[in-house]
């Protein structure tokens, strides 16, 4: 309280103009305002930021789901401006042209032919099938050239499915009761949820808790052999009677209830595909609908109806129908994961281990060092491979494989800084006055470190990657579903001539972002070092 | 001031101190083929209140003394007692009790202090340790240190406006106020300063001798204070100590070392001192040294001086002399006055 007072009347004599508390400029403010003066790495810094973005806000933006496998929509080119309808409609013409070219109905001139035959012995499919689209519409059109019944039956069919196919989602569905007040359905009781289902289908409630039973079990069953493999069936059923006995009647009501919910909402679904799958014929809905609908009496439902074939694919689809920009969207979250995490657990695990062995020396610098040394000797990249190939495929086990030998360089690199610090001055003034070992390290020494550990973190995460991408390629990284730009240009290597977006895209918003991330440690290194303050 | 020394009970005590850096060869199995003998055994008190001066040439084991006597080095053998208490074998609890008493300046104003805090981190740091240790006493809190901080500032001549800068942003000299804030902040009894000033100009130089004497006078300050620049040291101390090659080789009273002084190398090395008088200045004699310092690594049979002695006797290459009483406050190392 004291001092509090003289502070006061300190305040009162201060001799500066504007009697005010300098604030300082750190080194770390000055490094940024370097680094601002630097436009690629501005420029970086942007791209890097709306990568980020886009990555993290990828399940509310307006994309496809990118697990979303549609048969009818496979290999579509990209197209700004034609719906998968017409992608689609033009993809099988131009199949059914070659055919018609291949059995002699479809007739060219000679050099045309001549043209035609050397493209497709050259495995230049896709040109023949450019070339004959404008060729066969302009010979159908003249008259020149007519599809035979079979043809003509299946164009009309997909005209037609192309017209009418609509996709359905329930949103959410609400129960009526007598007074005409609604309640949802995801808040009902689970006996009452049970007897909607049973009313649904007309039947007695009790005959239905032998099915949902069954089910339970079965789904139970299949995740209890997805978390341990190899053991026998009698022991499997054990497992699962421990847990259904281990399992309170709260949790396996919840169970039963989301069971009968999916249930009800698949059958909701049936029937409203049934009501407006009518109504499209007759063209009176507007797509895309998004209404309430009073699906029986006592249910209504929240409809959302999309018309199938009028998607867009700005980025075209994969070999299964799958949207190509929420998949590198997607990809994207999982691959830019993978460089961050990885390199945070790396940059941890090698600052902690690094800084002890520069600080504490001695056997324990000598231990560390020839473990790094050790494990520096081992072929790197065998080493993921085989940890992939026992501990299971997924992405945690190549976070956890990328990052145990990834932290070496970062180890060795910080020992070094702090091996130089350490004999400064201002960390013997500290030891001086008994700070620990501790927060000497992590208050004089890391912090001193920084700019090295930040510049190298930076360019790490690229590498990080290119080893996840090259590991993806390979067929050890992420597994389908899920995607990472590695495994989408690796999967679409194959159909590369035929399908070349199918490879482009993926590989050119990863280049980019690597680029970015180079630039940006390029340009966090020039602002980090002092000799380049002259430079700008 | 000579009389009360010998009423008064000494605050530091160092005795036969050796400090000696192995020097190592091999790449695994390390093999011990010597030694740096840095500090080759040294003994000398320090009392309440009185600066004890060291002057020696660069490399003769200035710094490594005050950093073996801070426990920043474990000595090779010897003792440093300090307030009642063996540094050399405290327990760790123990020496922190101590360290807050015993505080730090050091020579480079640019490598002492953290590039990464701020002023105020700085010199508050000494008080959150301790705070943090539950070892202040009175206990302070946050607001408290604060306060104390600006205190500091103050009394260094440092505007507390400027707490939250960086140590870059200030001068050489501003920068060793920082450190002089900083060793104060626990209100120690001594502090062992490293050439604090050596590293600045010399107009800066006087001002913050003077507020390390004002400092002394206010708070009743005990510093054990090294240089190697003998006006400086004349300045400041009530007895110095003259160190070559790891050894105190005379140690007195201030005024009596540069009215009298005993040891060849202590005449040589006042000789070598520019006089600010230039008729005196042209009319003096110089002793010229033959020779360079001997490397520290060498075992000594004689004494140390030997090699460069204009002095030396046969007896002096197979003898080390001991320390020898003159007068009341003047010892020295040599065998002409044995
Ligand atoms: N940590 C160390 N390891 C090895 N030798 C050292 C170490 N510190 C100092 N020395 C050596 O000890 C001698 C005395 O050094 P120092 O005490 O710094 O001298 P001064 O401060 O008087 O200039 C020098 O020869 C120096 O090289
Ligand atoms: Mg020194």
């Amino acid at each position: 309280m004291l001092n509090h007072k003289n502070g006061k009347t300190k305040q009162e004599k201060a001799t500066n103009e504007f009697n005010q508390i300098v604030v300082g400029n750190s080194l770390s403010k000055d490094a940024w305002r370097r680094l601002r003066k630097n436009k690629m790495a501005v420029i970086s810094v942007i791209l890097v930021s709306i990568y980020i973005l886009l990555a993290v806000t990828a399940p509310i933006l307006p994309i496809y789901p990118y697990d979303e496998i549609v048969i009818d929509h496979q290999d579509l080119p990209p197209s700004l401006t034609k719906t998968a309808g017409e992608l689609m409609r033009d993809k099988e013409l131009a199949k059914m042209y070659a055919q018609a070219w291949r059995q002699g109905r479809l007739v060219v001139d000679e050099a045309t032919n001549e043209m035609l035959e050397d493209w497709v012995s050259r495995s230049k499919v896709n040109k023949v099938w450019d070339y004959l689209l404008p060729e066969g519409n302009r010979q159908l059109e003249s008259g020149t050239f007519t599809w035979n019944a079979s043809e003509q039956r299946s164009i009309d069919s997909r005209e037609k499915r192309i017209a009418n196919e609509i996709q359905i989602s329930i949103e959410k569905m609400w129960l009526k009761d007598e007074q005409g007040k609604l309640s949802d359905v995801k808040h009902l009781e689970t006996d009452e949820i049970v007897a909607l289902y049973a009313k649904l289908l007309g039947v007695q409630a009790n005959l239905l808790v032998d099915q949902y039973t069954y089910e339970i079990e079965m789904q139970l069953l299949k995740k209890i052999k997805a978390e341990s493999t190899g053991l026998t069936d009698d022991e499997y059923n054990m497992m699962l009677r421990d847990q259904l006995d281990s399992m309170s009647t709260k949790n396996y009501d919840a169970l039963v209830k989301e069971n009968i919910y999916e249930k009800i909402a698949s059958t909701i679904k049936d029937m409203a595909m049934e009501q407006l799958g009518t109504e499209a014929s007759q063209a009176e809905t507007t797509y895309p609908l998004n209404e309430k609908v009073a699906v029986t009496e006592y249910l209504t439902a929240s409809v959302k109806a999309t018309k199938m074939h009028d998607r867009r694919y700005y980025l075209g689809t994969d070999s299964l129908g799958r949207d190509m920009l929420s998949r590198i969207i997607y990809g994207g979250q999982v691959s830019i994961a993978i460089g961050f995490i990885g390199t945070l657990t790396s940059v941890l695990i090698g600052v902690v281990l690094g800084s002890l062995a520069g600080y504490l020396g001695g056997k324990i610098d000598y231990f560390i060092m020839r473990v790094v040394d050790i494990m520096y000797g081992l072929p790197y990249m065998l080493l993921v491979i085989i940890a992939m190939a026992i501990f299971g495929r997924n992405i945690l086990n190549l976070f956890f494989a990328l990052a145990i030998i990834s932290w070496l360089t970062i180890s060795r690199m910080v020992r070094g800084q702090i091996m130089s610090l350490k004999n400064q001055e201002f960390v013997e003034a500290a030891r001086s006055m008994g700070a620990s070992t501790p927060r000497i390290i992590f208050k004089h020494l890391v912090p001193n470190s920084l700019s090295v550990i930040i510049v190298f973190s930076t360019l790490r995460i690229p590498s990080f990657i290119m080893t996840e991408s090259f590991l993806s390629f390979l067929g050890l990284g992420v597994q389908a579903p899920y995607a990472s730009w590695g495994s989408l240009v690796g999967e679409s290597v194959g159909g590369m001539t035929l399908y070349p977006w199918r490879l482009f895209f993926p590989a050119i918003v990863m280049t980019v972002f690597l680029f970015a991330m180079n630039f940006l440690g390029d340009g966090l290194r020039d602002a980090f070092d002092p000799q380049s303050k002259n430079q700008l | 001031m000579p009389e009360h020394n010998n009423s008064k009970q000494p605050l530091l005590t160092v005795t036969d101190l050796k400090q000696h850096f192995p020097i190592e060869t091999g790449f695994i199995f390390k093999k011990q083929i010597g030694a740096v003998r840095a500090v080759d055994g040294i003994s000398f008190s320090v009392y309440p209140g009185e600066t004890l001066g060291i002057v020696g040439e660069s490399g003769c084991g200035k710094s490594t003394t005050v950093r073996s006597i801070a426990q920043l080095y474990k000595p090779t053998s010897g003792s440093v007692w300090f307030n009642g208490l063996d540094l050399v074998n405290a327990p760790q609890d123990k020496l922190l009790i101590a360290r807050k008493e015993m505080q730090m300046i050091f020579q480079d104003p640019y490598a002492s202090l953290n590039p990464r805090m701020t002023v105020r981190q700085i010199i508050s740091e000494p008080l959150t340790i301790y705070s943090n240790r539950n070892m202040l006493d009175p206990p302070m809190g946050k607001q408290e240190i604060e306060g104390e901080v600006e205190e500091l500032m103050e009394r260094v001549g440092l505007n507390r406006l400027f707490k939250n800068r960086y140590p870059h942003e200030f001068s050489g000299g501003q920068r060793q106020r920082i450190g002089i804030a900083r060793a104060l902040a626990l209100n120690p009894k001594i502090i062992l300063a490293d050439e604090p000033v050596s590293a600045l100009d010399v107009s800066i130089q006087s001002q913050i001798l003077n507020l390390l004497s004002e400092l002394q006078k206010e708070r009743g300050l005990t510093y054990l204070f090294i240089a190697h620049d003998l006006a400086v040291i004349e300045y400041i101390s009530t007895r110095v100590a003259v160190m070559y090659l790891g050894k105190i080789v005379e140690l007195s009273a201030s005024g009596e070392l540069y009215h009298n002084p005993l040891h060849p190398y202590t005449k040589a090395l006042l000789s070598a001192a520019p006089i600010p008088d230039p008729e005196i200045e042209r009319k003096r004699k110089r002793i010229i040294l033959s020779g360079d310092v001997p490397s520290p690594n060498k075992v000594h049979k004689g004494c140390y001086f030997y090699e460069r002695c204009p002095n030396r006797m046969d007896h002096c290459a197979t003898n080390i002399p001991p320390m020898k009483k003159i007068s009341d406050n003047h010892e020295v190392a040599c065998w002409l006055y044995q």
